[in-house]
């Protein structure tokens, strides 16, 4: 705890002079804020570089939260890019923060948002940078207190050699919540491992250093890895929820970045969860319930978020925001209240079976670039194993209403290696692709035929912890590009391309994915022989990775490729979401079956225990209706979900869902004063 | 302002402090961003892909500061100077704020092209011990190409040499340079090929162009 922070600028400031795109290290954006009144910080850091990390949205949410209390601030933090760390060691320079351009060992908290399984090495370089010991068993007293969250925390063991503490959930109220416990039990000069002991007793902490690992038998009795150590540490750490989410305000302040970032325009969360249950999917999971913001709290929120940053771009962001129950109400809103202003409108997800005429047409206002759809299976049969609820008539319709309204570029994703995926499924991707290319040309005049280009990007599937496929190991790399070429090579058509992600950096996610604790030795292992920025192609070090496995004696291959019976004790059992394992069994063998399961915001719980397990439900802002494939059906076939044909056959339940509520008026703050005034919005560079 | 149709705004602003270190582009996005939040009613150009009718004047390297920098703002309706100055004021960051504003008639050349002589200063951290020594080409990298300039092409009169006794700054060094629709020297690849008598380089602090003219 200190009352002001060391200012490394005068040191930096000539490195940034001769650093690639310097904008990265200025700070000084419109919207910083350099919080001075404050005796306990965070350094809330992405591991990646500035145009990464800064519009991540949980940076954003976080920094925020913990400005808003009293004696706390929170400082952004990124990985300077890899010319920049080397200028930094070259000098004898720690890694700093952005506000106040301050050692990160100068901060109390660092916090880590483990945004996928190629940060891991990032967040190793930050703390060697940092002067900060790798490993947390290594740490002094006043060392910081490290911690993590994000999605790669629901199976954390990779991390666990060198994270004190993990945040499970969502972190608007976890956080600041925790930084205010630290800062008291500093206060009262309490040593850090009684600082780690308090973090565990609270609802959704994870500290590592206070479980033993039990062994494969062990646990496979016990249902779980990992046994507690102390009474008072839990057996399973269940998620956060921020259930104020679906009334909290949709625009707060942010920074409005100089450099050119990844996502540079304004983001509007509109909901947060789906449960359109696909059974690869980690983020349908890990966010249940789903919570939808109101049409009002959304405009407005765009309104004031538009006027505050000046960008002239909103996405509307979220896993699927044309589930929406008001998406079209929304757009059609906005689309009158900025019309001929030169503002873009975007809506980053569409759904197969929800874009039709209707949502061509209102999406259509501006420039058109590229539209992308997922269909992810080339089959029905695959689609229906893997949950994903669309048909080929509802890409076909799409793509009518999208080439009709004006567009010409549509790329299609598209997964190999799912489990029970045949050669019929990896030439089905062709076949489905080359229809709608088809398709494409004949919704556009004739004379802009040429115009028209369809792109294939295929991924490799990653097992990934809290799935009902997070049994089901990975198809190794060579069979992966096998089945790559296969699918290549199916391809008749010069206007379709195919792409797809190097199988070699799969593996390590994989790996990432389902490891143990061991996998965290590997982690620093790969990071000493030379991985680090694993996520950037002209970076990734296969060998260093190869070398590490050999070097640690862990067999990857196994991790990454093994299947297990549905039921299996894995490592991240200890972590949980919400979701049951049991559900998650139960959806791996519909699965086999080739069964699907509806979407329980449109009708019917399926059950998966999230509602009851965190004491909440599904928020809506109005019932949703299903579109496309999924509205087929009547009363008459309601409820027969356990019907398996060509078509996917979640059709309209008759059965009430209990974990369904709407939102009411009373409960949208927006009524009052949601939209926060611009006090806490600086100008960039003043210090408060 | 005699064409009561025409709003075209002059807007000088400084680029200064650490943000002397963004591009001409980031500066542009930088501008467009204060204008919205300003919230001035600027003109959107019709066709395939709407943007703001907005110019900005002769590009600065990154890494060189400027006084009196210039952006040209195309306005719907008239709103008085002060207001407009004002409002872009409350809408900008310290280290590129505007400091003044008035409306240009249609006819008066752009921005980019009006000013082509600009007066530079650098700030040194060291006496140049001898003098500055000046070379007679530089050579540099465009395109991929090496390219040999004559500094006497580009640089209008002498190098003045001062001393001053600011901010870590022992002297600085005044020098104006003109652009040429063939090309341009910069003030900062200038300064990297000069010396002092005995051939060392010049401690450089900062670049400031502290003024353009026609």
């Amino acid at each position: 705890m200190r009352d002001s922070l060391t200012n490394l600028w005068p040191q930096v400031a000539p490195l940034v002079a001769s650093a690639e795109r310097p904008s990265r290290y200025l700070n000084h954006e419109f919207g910083a804020v350099c919080k001075q009144d404050a005796d306990f910080r965070l350094c809330m850091v992405y591991p990646d570089t500035y145009e990464l990390g800064q519009p991540n949205q949980a940076v954003r949410i976080l920094v925020n939260a913990v400005n808003a209390r009293p004696r706390l601030a929170a400082e952004r933090g990124f990985i300077p890019a890899p010319d920049m760390c080397d200028a930094l060691r070259a000098a004898g320079l720690p890694i700093f923060s952005m506000e106040s351009c301050a050692p990160f060992r100068e901060f109390d908290v660092i916090g880590f948002t483990l945004a996928h399984e190629l940060v891991a090495t990032n967040v190793l370089e930050a703390l060697d940078l940092a002067g900060i010991p790798i490993r947390a068993e290594d740490r002094a007293e006043d060392d910081p207190i490290i911690v993590a969250g994000g999605p790669c925390a629901y199976n954390p063991e990779p991390f666990t050699l060198f994270i004190d503490a993990f945040s499970i959930g969502e972190g608007e109220e976890a956080i600041p919540e925790a930084m205010e416990l630290m800062r008291e039990l500093r206060l009262a000069g309490a040593p850090r491992a009684d600082i780690l002991r308090a973090l565990a007793a609270q609802p959704g902490w994870y500290v590592p250093s206070l479980y033993r690992v039990r062994s494969e038998s062990e646990a496979q009795v016990a249902g779980s890895w990992l046994e507690p150590l102390e009474e008072g540490v839990p057996d399973t750490v269940v998620k956060r929820l921020y259930e104020g989410f679906a009334e909290s305000p949709g625009w707060e302040p942010c920074v409005v970045p100089y450099a050119e970032v990844v996502h540079d325009r304004l983001s509007v969360e509109v909901l947060r969860g789906c449960a359109r249950g696909c059974r690869f999917c980690q983020a349908g999971m890990m966010y249940r319930p789903v919570r939808e913001r109101s049409v009002r709290n959304i405009v407005e929120s765009v309104k004031a978020g538009l006027a505050h940053t000046g960008y002239d771009e909103v996405s509307l962001t979220s896993l699927s925001s044309t589930d929406h129950s008001q998406v079209a109400q929304i757009l059609a809103e906005l689309n009158g209240e900025f019309a001929g202003t030169g503002t873009r409108i975007s809506l980053p997800s569409q759904r197969l079976d929800s874009f039709g005429v209707d949502m061509a047409g209102l999406v259509a206002g501006q420039k058109k670039g590229g539209l992308t759809f997922a269909p992810e299976a080339g089959t029905q049969r695959l689609r229906n194993v893997i949950n994903k609820n669309v048909t080929e008539d509802d890409l076909f319709a799409a793509i009518d209403a999208a080439f009709a309204a004006g567009w010409r570029r549509c790329k299609l994703y598209f997964m190999i290696g799912l489990p029970t995926e045949t050669d019929e499924d990896v030439k089905g991707i062709a076949s489905l692709a080359q229809r709608a290319y088809d398709r494409a040309k004949k919704a556009v005049p004739p004379e802009q035929r040429g115009n028209v280009r369809m792109s294939v990007s295929a991924a490799l599937f990653v097992p990934k912890a809290q799935t009902p496929f997070q049994w089901d190991g990975q198809i190794p790399p060579e069979e992966a590009r096998r089945r790559a070429h296969l699918l290549r090579d199916s391809v008749k058509y010069k206007a379709v391309d195919v792409h797809w992600h190097d199988p070699a950096t799969s593996f390590v996610e994989a790996v990432m994915s389902r490891g143990g604790r061991l996998a965290s030795a590997w982690v620093e292992a790969a990071w000493k022989r030379g991985a680090c920025f694993d996520a950037w192609t002209e970076h990734f070090n296969e060998q260093a990775w190869r070398d590490a496995a050999d070097e640690v004696g862990l067999d990857v291959e196994a991790v990454a490729q093994t299947t297990f019976e549905p039921g299996y004790v894995m490592p991240w059992a200890h972590i949980s979401t919400g979701a049951s394992t049991g559900w998650l069994a139960k959806e791996r063998r519909r699965a086999a079956e080739e069964v699907t399961t509806p979407d329980c915001t449109f009708g019917a719980c399926s059950a998966c225990g999230a509602c009851p397990g965190l004491d909440s439900s599904n928020v809506l802002a109005a019932l949703r209706v299903a579109a496309g494939s999924n509205a087929a059906g009547d009363d008459a076939s309601a409820g027969s979900s356990e019907a398996c044909g060509d078509a996917p056959s979640n059709a309209r339940p008759s059965r009430r869902n209990p974990y369904i509520s709407l939102l009411t008026v009373e409960d949208d703050c927006v009524q009052e004063n949601a939209v926060p005034e611009c006090g806490g919005f600086d100008k960039g560079g003043e210090r408060r | 302002m005699t064409d009561p149709a025409n709003f075209r705004l002059r807007v000088t602003f400084c680029k200064r402090g650490r943000l002397s270190m963004l591009s001409h582009l980031e500066i542009a996005r930088a501008l467009e961003r204060a204008v919205r939040r300003a919230g001035l009613p600027y003109a959107i150009s019709q066709g395939f892909s709407p943007h703001m009718k907005i110019a900005f004047g002769a590009a600065l390297p990154v890494g060189v500061g400027g006084d009196s920098e210039l952006f040209d703002l195309q306005l719907t309706r008239y709103v008085a100077p002060q207001k407009a100055l004002a409002a872009l004021q409350e809408a900008s960051v310290p280290d590129l704020m505007p400091s003044a504003a008035r409306y240009i008639e249609h006819t008066v050349p752009a921005a980019s092209v009006a000013f082509p002589k600009s007066t530079y200063v650098a700030r040194l951290t060291a006496l140049p011990e001898g003098g500055v020594v000046v070379p007679e080409t530089v050579t540099v990298v465009r395109k991929k190409k090496e390219k040999e300039l004559a500094v006497g092409e580009f640089l209008l009169g002498a190098m003045e040499l001062d001393s001053v006794a600011d901010d870590g700054a022992v002297a600085q060094l005044r020098f104006k340079l003109e652009s040429k629709p063939t090309g341009s020297l910069r003030p900062d690849i200038l300064l990297t090929n000069c010396t002092d008598a005995a051939g060392n380089p010049l401690q450089i602090a900062t670049i400031t162009r502290m003024a353009q003219e026609a």
